[in-house]
């Protein structure tokens, strides 16, 4: 009955979320419009473009009732540019397009509901879900795409660059965590997020004892109005 | 340049997003908190019931259309389906998430009251109703050949506690949904300028309270 599973997101559990972005679609036959519990999805008439959830889009296309327009970052010309910022970029990702604005007091819209698959999406900017739509609109729709392989390709030469700076960002790992990751990509933090958290957490456990002392000081200091700079000097005091 | 367009764009055009699809993200965010945060979450009562009742509700309108044998429409309710189930696996994932971490962490998860708080009436009557029959059978088991002062199980004698806690600290991934901007973690030399839409590895302790107000998502 409980979830058998480690904590953090399986790979299986990450394709489910994926499946919610929008992605736009040029219906081949009529369909009613639909009341969804996730909200209206409008009458499908062709060949007039419309935006619906990818599982529903990859649901019209395995029945041949629409073809999936592929947004414009995962066009060949649109990767191979992605392709040489990331190379460019040896420190960090390239840059994710940005949240949508929200409007005052209410809920902020993020990844997977942010239309970023859309055909009016950004083509410079990986999504977060940018590795697995990919390959879900591969595999499912390469014949919506002209060069299916040359994309293909491109795709695993943006995971492989990715991958190494993943690798190399290792190295700044410590134990109070604290590292900026933007622009990662949902799969990325699925893959990454047990090495990554068990190295954090395994050092913070290492250094406890440590920090509790530091801790202490500090609340020490600031009981007793020391300042920051202060408090190396006590450091020094110490030390002599 | 960037972020002032972004915050005139903010001012101007607020987009209208449908209360089901936000129903539909929180759910979402629900769900991934729950799998990725190291302790049980408080539980949404207010958007599980909502939910739940617009499942059933769906769920009597596909049943209701199943009578009649029109082709055209056996397609849509298809797709009716097929998103229930997608709903339904969404509550179940987030309910056994729940349910694992209270099977992990059991006596954690009852003595305390602002812990326990946490819980629906349902998790807290079956938690209860659990850990009843498992002490019975450890009693019966071997804890009633022990001395009498050896058969706690939350003895906390001696300064050290024998209920394992779950790991408050443990490092989490999140994306900053509001500025908040500079951290720092106590005790160590990490600092942080958090940024909207930035994405962090940070403590659970540490960002939790941004969590609760929706400043910061789990991912």
């Amino acid at each position: 009955m409980a979830l058998p599973l480690p904590p953090g997101l399986t790979p299986a559990e990450v394709a489910f979320l994926c499946e919610m972005e929008m992605v736009t679609i040029v219906p081949r036959q009529r369909l009613d419009g639909l009341e969804l519990l996730g909200g209206s999805i409008p009458p499908l008439q062709p060949p007039r473009r419309t935006d619906i959830p990818l599982w529903l889009a990859l649901l019209l296309k395995r029945q041949n009732r629409a073809n999936i327009v592929p947004p414009p970052w995962l066009l060949p010309a649109s990767l191979a540019n992605i392709l040489d910022v990331e190379t460019e970029m040896t420190e960090a990702f390239s840059s994710p397009p940005p949240l949508p604005p929200s409007a005052k007091g209410s809920e902020p819209i993020s990844p997977p509901f942010q239309p970023s698959c859309t055909a009016d999406a950004s083509a410079h900017a990986l999504p977060y879900h940018w590795l697995e739509v990919g390959e879900v609109l591969l595999d499912a729709a390469s014949d919506d795409f002209e060069e299916p392989d040359l994309v293909r390709r491109l795709i695993r030469d943006i995971r492989e660059v990715r991958l190494s700076k993943l690798r190399a960002g290792v190295e700044v790992l410590d134990a109070g965590g604290g590292v900026q990751m933007n622009g990662v990509g949902g799969l990325e933090v699925a893959e990454g997020r047990a090495f990554i958290g068990g190295v954090i957490d395994n050092l913070r456990k290492l250094g406890a004892s440590k920090e509790q002392t530091r801790k202490e000081r500090e609340a020490e200091e600031e009981r007793n109005g020391y300042s920051g700079a202060g408090a190396d000097d006590y450091d020094d005091d110490m030390e002599l | 340049m960037d972020i002032d367009i972004s915050d005139i764009l903010a001012s101007v055009s607020p987009p209208s997003v449908s209360p089901s699809l936000l129903d539909l993200q929180s759910l979402t965010r629900a769900f991934i908190a729950e799998r990725v945060a190291p302790s049980l979450l408080p539980y949404p009562s207010a958007l599980m019931t909502r939910v739940l009742a617009r499942i059933a509700a769906q769920i009597e309108l596909v049943e209701h259309e199943t009578g009649k044998v029109d082709p055209r429409a056996n397609f849509r309710l298809v797709v009716l389906q097929t998103e229930v189930e997608r709903w339904k696996y969404l509550v179940r994932a987030l309910l056994r998430a729940r349910i694992a971490k209270l099977a992990d962490y059991p006596l954690f998860y009852l003595e305390d009251a602002e812990v326990s708080g946490r819980l629906s009436a349902a998790e807290r009557q079956y938690l209860g109703a659990r850990q009843g029959l498992l002490g019975e059978h450890y009693a019966v088991a071997f804890l009633g050949q022990f001395p009498a002062g050896l058969r706690r199980l939350d003895d906390a004698s001696g300064g050290v506690r024998m209920v394992d806690r779950p790991d408050e600290e443990a490092a989490v991934f999140v994306r900053c949904l509001r500025d908040i901007g500079p951290v720092r973690v106590e005790g160590t030399d990490t600092e942080a300028d958090m940024r909207r839409g930035d994405v962090w590895v940070m403590r659970w302790s540490v960002v939790r309270e941004w969590w609760e107000n929706g400043d910061v998502e789990l991912i």
